[in-house]
């Protein structure tokens, strides 16, 4: 007997690689997305901070722009630098 | 003595100038002239002995016992004859009736120059004159000896009268109905009118046979309209009064034109409002027997629900028509045998003949609760109106989702068959107290058909979501699907359901457009190598998906390399991001080649894996495929059984499959298989397994709280769990829902219920 595939059409879904499951900030699931947004991933995506915590993207900048003097980790209070990794 | 002679040579006389004073069993003949000299000689006694009261007096006996005893027998004896059908029997005994009538007549004009010599004053029975009496007596027996069946015969009469006035004149027949003589040799129409004459001067038309002409109408008519509506939805009701006119009152007027006892006029007015009344009353009514038959044809059947709806007006059977259709839904569509799609079908069309008939809504609303109860009892009802929502092909539902405007209750409708000027009020009939409250808030004058079948359930929830269940189902069983229809289906969706409830539907479908994209891309990708298996994958958002069936599945290695290529070069095209696979989704066309035949086939990642291990080793046991693959045995085996059943695998002793190279029949050939058992199976969890994994969850939850608060109320409960738990897209749970879950823990004793108030067991 041979068999030949010919066509596998498999089912995946995408996950981001993060260090928890939902945002520290708004609490929805990473994989969704943020209560600004319609749209997940690309859409809505996810950025860290050096300090290896990680936020809806949408979520840290709103949150850092409320914080004039100190720009902090919401999460740590660690100065909040973005990880262009 | 010479007195004594005088009074023979007189009675002599009298019996020349009414021979009927003899005895009726000598012939006589009533008509033989007599002298004038005898008249006159006869007139001249009488008045001189003052007989000519008792003269008139006998004539007048004598005439009623002829009548009684010889000329009405006769009549009747007519009527016993065996053959009693067509024009014959009646026509004959009006015939010779007639003539002996015209006999007494002559006996009649000689009593009048009797009472004009003798100056009678005495008037017979008190009538007019004697012509009268003459008539009186003649109806008195006749109706005295009136036969039981006698309608049979004047029946058939006039029946046939009416066939030969009912000619269908596309259809000239040369020879006539009655008789079969050809046309010109028939005498039909001269026998009917003769007979129509002479009663009519006799004068008992109305009594003798008023009361058959009237059953006979109404049969006749009935029957007209019954052969006329069979199977038929047609309009007939102009038709039909017009044939009534041509044909039913022609011929009535030509019957009573000779009817000597009231103007033709009068007789006939009266006559033609009760058959116009009766044709309208029994077309309603045999349209109403058809109406569930009419209803599920629709729009074909519209003429017709327009007839109807000229006529309700007219009569009186707007309670009839309420009663028979909701009986026959009853009857012929709301019982396990009929399918809920057909259900639907006949409810949408009920909708829009109903509107039809009644644009008030008021008729709507009563046949209709009877439907929606039932359809609320049927779990599949939502399923299936979301399908036909969205189901290929022409169908009701769809069109009227594509033709609905967003519904908003405070626009102005404007609906062509109703202007201002025919407005009127709702009718009040269809029993106000009956209606269902929960229908209150359809708008009556704009009965639109989607809000109808939604608010059967009162959530668009469950609506929704049902409907995204089966996107998904469809998304997923057909790579290929026509995501452009189903983004258009989406936008008609979001117009009538809003689009917070339709987002999630929205991101499954950019899903798909996104991972046709991201295919191209990995393909494209240098590094990335499909050497092995031809694999293109749907990468989905989870969170925006119905939750999945989740089945363990350990696919064969050389898929499994090619999962981890496509999974590196995912990761490299989206940066922090990596894919979760779902082993058992999925489709996987195949070719599989024997040493007799090749098969190409389209089956699921199970199926596909089964028999790749097979390639690499052509006999396996169970328990030890099984292992390989992580699918527990029960479940193995029925999968395997896909692949008895198209004779790859063969069972060689139990729980030992082997390949089966050659076929041993030749049923098996060259065969492109689509699996049916594969395409029918949901990927989703169904409605009742996503309930279930969610009260799992709050079961959690309630333990937390139990365990820090020791007794709750079901309100305390379920209130805590509205606020903490309760969360994502699906429905949340009633409090009755609530109930049954927990008293379902009490009876598996992992909860306690006493006094209302619910603990853990110590
Ligand atoms: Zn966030
Ligand atoms: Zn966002
Ligand atoms: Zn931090």
């Amino acid at each position: 007997m041979k068999v030949t595939i010919k066509q596998w059409t498999g089912v995946a879904s995408w996950k981001w690689v993060a260090n928890d499951d939902n945002c520290g900030i708004c609490r929805m699931p990473f994989d969704g997305c943020c209560p600004d947004c319609k749209l997940p991933g690309d859409d809505c995506p996810l950025v860290w901070g050096q300090c290896s915590h990680c936020f809806h993207m949408h979520c840290i900048v709103k949150w850092l722009q409320s914080q004039p003097v100190n720009q902090q980790c919401p999460m740590c209070r660690q100065e909040w630098k973005f990880n262009n990794k | 003595m010479e007195e004594t002679a005088d009074y023979k040579k007189i009675w002599t006389l009298c019996e020349k100038i009414f021979p009927i004073l003899n005895d009726f069993n000598t012939p006589c003949n009533d008509e033989e002239p007599f002298l004038k000299n005898d008249f006159e000689e006869m007139c001249y006694f009488m008045k001189l002995n003052g007989l000519q009261d008792l003269l008139q007096h006998l004539v007048f006996n004598k005439i009623e016992k002829r009548l009684r005893d010889e000329v009405v027998p006769e009549f009747w004896s007519n009527f016993k004859k065996s053959d009693k059908k067509g024009f014959k029997p009646f026509y004959n005994a009006i015939k010779s009736l007639y003539d002996n009538y015209r006999k007494f007549e002559t006996i009649i004009i000689r009593l009048e120059l009797l009472r004009q010599a003798t100056d009678i004053k005495v008037n017979p029975y008190n009538e007019r004159n004697l012509h009268e009496a003459l008539k009186l007596i003649l109806h008195s027996c006749l109706l005295g000896q009136l036969q039981a069946d006698y309608q049979t015969v004047t029946t058939s009469f006039y029946e046939a009268a009416l066939k030969i006035e009912d000619i269908d004149e596309t259809n000239v027949n040369a020879v006539c109905v009655e008789c079969s003589e050809e046309k010109d040799n028939c005498n039909c129409v001269h026998f009917f009118q003769e007979t129509n004459r002479k009663i009519g001067e006799m004068g008992f038309l109305e009594p003798l046979v008023g009361q058959t002409l009237t059953n006979l109408s109404y049969n006749y008519i009935l029957n007209h309209i019954q052969k006329t509506c069979k199977d038929n939805y047609d309009s007939f009701i102009s038709g039909l009064e017009k044939w009534l006119h041509t044909v039913v009152i022609t011929c009535l007027k030509k019957i009573y034109y000779f009817d000597s006892t009231l103007s033709l006029n009068e007789s006939m007015e009266m006559f033609e409002k009760k058959l116009v009344n009766y044709l309208y009353n029994s077309y309603t009514k045999v349209r109403i027997d058809q109406l569930f038959n009419i209803v599920i044809e629709y729009p074909e059947s519209l003429p017709a629900l327009e007839d109807i709806r000229l006529c309700l007006p007219r009569t009186d059977l707007k309670p009839l028509l309420t009663k028979k259709l909701q009986r026959a839904m009853e009857t012929r569509l709301l019982h396990p045998g009929v399918s809920t799609t057909d259900i639907l079908t006949a409810y949408v069309a009920t909708i829009r003949s109903l509107k039809v008939l009644d644009p008030s809504g008021l008729l709507l609303e009563t046949v209709t609760y009877p439907i929606h109860q039932y359809l609320r009892s049927r779990e599949d009802t939502v399923r299936c109106v979301v399908s036909s929502l969205t189901e290929e092909g022409p169908n009701d539902l769809a069109e009227e989702l594509n033709r609905a405007e967003p519904v908003d209750e405070n626009t102005p409708i404007d609906d062509e068959d109703e202007n201002w000027e025919s407005w009127t009020p709702d009718p009040v009939e269809p029993n106000p107290t009956k209606k269902p409250s929960k229908d209150v808030g359809i708008n009556r004058r704009n009965v639109d058909i989607i809000s109808m079948l939604v608010n059967i359930y009162g959530s668009k929830e469950l609506f929704v979501n049902e409907y995204r269940t089966l996107l998904a189902d469809r998304l997923l069983s057909q790579y290929t699907c026509d995501t452009e229809k189903e983004i258009r289906y989406l936008e008609l969706l979001k117009l009538r359901f809003g689009d917070s409830h339709l987002h999630f539907c929205e991101v499954m479908l950019k899903d798909i457009a996104d991972s046709k994209r991201i295919n191209q891309r990995i393909k494209e990708d240098s590094e990335y190598d499909e050497n092995n298996i031809q694999l293109s994958t749907m990468i989905v958002s989870q969170q925006f998906w119905p939750p999945f069936k989740e089945e363990k599945l350990e696919l064969h290695d050389t898929v499994l390399k090619q999962m981890e290529d496509f999974t590196k070069a995912f990761e490299t095209l989206k940066g922090s991001r990596t894919l979760c696979w779902k082993n058992h989704l999925g489709i996987v066309n195949m070719e599989i080649a024997l040493n007799d035949r090749t098969l190409n086939l389209s089956v699921s990642p199970v199926h596909a894996t089964i028999i790749m291990h097979f390639q690499d080793k052509s006999v396996w046991e169970l328990e030890e495929l099984s292992k390989v693959m992580q699918c527990p045995p029960t479940i193995l085996r029925r999968k395997i059984g896909f692949w008895l059943s198209h004779g790859i695998l063969t069972e060689i002793k139990t729980d030992v499959f082997s390949v089966q190279e050659e076929t041993e029949s030749q049923t098996v050939t060259q065969e492109d298989f689509y699996v049916e058992e594969f395409e029918s199976e949901s990927a989703m969890a169904s409605a009742q397994d996503q309930k279930e994994e969610e009260l799992q969850n709050i079961w959690s939850y309630i333990n937390g709280m139990l365990m820090n608060l020791d007794s709750l109320s079901l309100e305390r409960i379920h209130h805590m769990l509205k606020m903490f738990a309760f969360q994502g897209p699906t429905t949340e749970c009633t409090q009755s829902e609530l109930k049954m879950f927990l008293s379902r823990k009490v009876r598996e004793r992992l909860l306690i219920y006493s006094n209302g108030l619910y603990q853990l067991p110590k």
